[in-house]
């Protein structure tokens, strides 16, 4: 590294505007190789966030979604192909910066030998783990940006 | 690629923390818990491409997507965007969203009383050429209040969302105005730690760039991380 990377600054509450080109349209059905992932993103005060937006990185896709006014998000995924989870960046009004967590789609058990979630203190490895829906390609995935649930987030 | 302590440290300081009380929505967001260090490289692809097709007709030029001329000062932004070894970023998707010349978004959630302007939504996208610039025509944005202090308002801005070569190098951030009284008194410019890192978000009047009769030029480079940088160590949450 010779220079000095440029500093980051919030997306504020107004980044639809310049965001929502590349976001997902939320009503698109999961074809059959795809999985829907969604949950609902919550502050300190267990308040949902309303103004967040998602990015979901894998090996082969990159997704962008946005919360709506409940703070619920909706993404449609293709299964990684080289990896077990996805990367996602998490930019809100609030955050100088995003933070970076994983999500894994299924039960932590699954996920025991994962070199990632071996630094992961156990108790809160299922915060980045999504539960299984009432359908095949269904999943849930809740983050909490505090207190007794507080998602892991990494150094990035 | 190895990093000395200092600079580690130089990295931190040029980086605003999660948790900046004097921006009060900080405080119920922020991450409270250390964050875990990724034992791996990130396994993301390289990150998403962008061609020339992804934009429209009028995304380089703010000022053209109605049907007449919104009102403010004319501007024509250029910049170079570069990777942290000095190497420039060619085919990088940037976004920009901005208030009118008034201050006033054009978003639902926006209730500062001043007006809307019907020749201006303050939406932006452009891609970097093989030498990393960019280039984009709109106006220049006005200062807007917010609730987070006493008499709170922040600077003019324009927003950017940039891509480079994965998902370490992805980067948002704010682009400001050279002599802006505002900027001391902005918790979310001042959240940065290191002076020369917080100035380097200010752009430079551009004489070169200035065109005469309709514009006024503004510079303003970015550099962002490379996909092989290593982590920021020690973060504080
Ligand atoms: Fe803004």
């Amino acid at each position: 590294m010779k220079f000095i990377p440029t500093g980051s600054q919030t997306v504020g509450p107004f980044f639809s505007i310049g965001l929502d080109t590349l976001c997902q349209q939320p009503a698109m059905s999961p074809s059959p190789d795809a999985v829907l992932v969604q949950g609902t993103i919550f502050d300190g005060e267990n308040a949902p966030i309303p103004d967040a937006v998602f990015e979901f990185w894998s090996d082969n896709e990159f997704v962008r979604a946005a919360t709506n006014e409940d703070g619920n998000f909706f993404a449609v995924l293709k299964q990684p192909v080289n990896s077990l989870y996805f990367d996602v960046l998490i930019f809100m009004r609030g955050l100088m910066r995003p933070v970076l967590t994983r999500v894994y789609l299924g039960d932590e058990r699954t996920f025991k030998e994962e070199t990632s979630l071996q630094r992961v203190p156990p108790e809160r490895r299922n915060t980045l783990c999504a539960r299984a829906g009432e359908t095949k390609n269904h999943f849930s995935w809740d983050v909490h940006m505090q207190g007794d649930r507080e998602t892991v987030f990494f150094e990035f | 690629m190895t990093h000395s302590a200092e600079d580690r440290r130089v990295l931190l300081a040029s980086q605003p923390p999660y948790l900046h009380p004097p921006y009060v929505s900080s405080k119920k967001r922020a991450p409270a818990r250390p964050l875990v260090a990724l034992p791996s490289a990130l396994a993301s692809f390289k990150g998403p491409v962008f061609g020339q097709d992804s934009l429209q007709p009028g995304d380089c030029d703010l000022t053209k997507q109605h049907s007449g001329e919104p009102l403010g000062e004319r501007i024509i932004v250029i910049g170079k965007v570069t990777d942290d070894d000095g190497h420039p970023v060619r085919g990088a998707l940037i976004e920009i969203w901005q208030a009118n010349a008034a201050g006033r978004y054009k978003h639902k959630n926006d209730s500062h009383a001043a007006p809307l302007d019907p020749n201006f939504s303050g939406c932006g996208r452009v891609i970097t050429d093989n030498e990393g610039r960019y280039s984009f025509v709109s106006i220049k944005p006005g200062a807007y209040p917010w609730r987070n202090h006493e008499n709170a308002w922040r600077p003019a801005h324009i927003h950017f969302s940039l891509f480079g070569a994965g998902i370490l190098s992805r980067l948002v951030t704010q682009m400001y105005f050279p002599n802006d009284p505002l900027l001391p008194f902005d918790p979310i410019y001042n959240s940065i730690p290191d002076e020369s890192a917080r100035q380097r978000l200010v752009s430079q009047f551009d004489w070169a760039t200035t065109q005469p009769e309709h514009a006024l030029g503004y510079r303003f480079d970015v550099i962002l991380r490379g996909n092989r940088s290593t982590p920021m160590e020690n973060t504080r949450p």
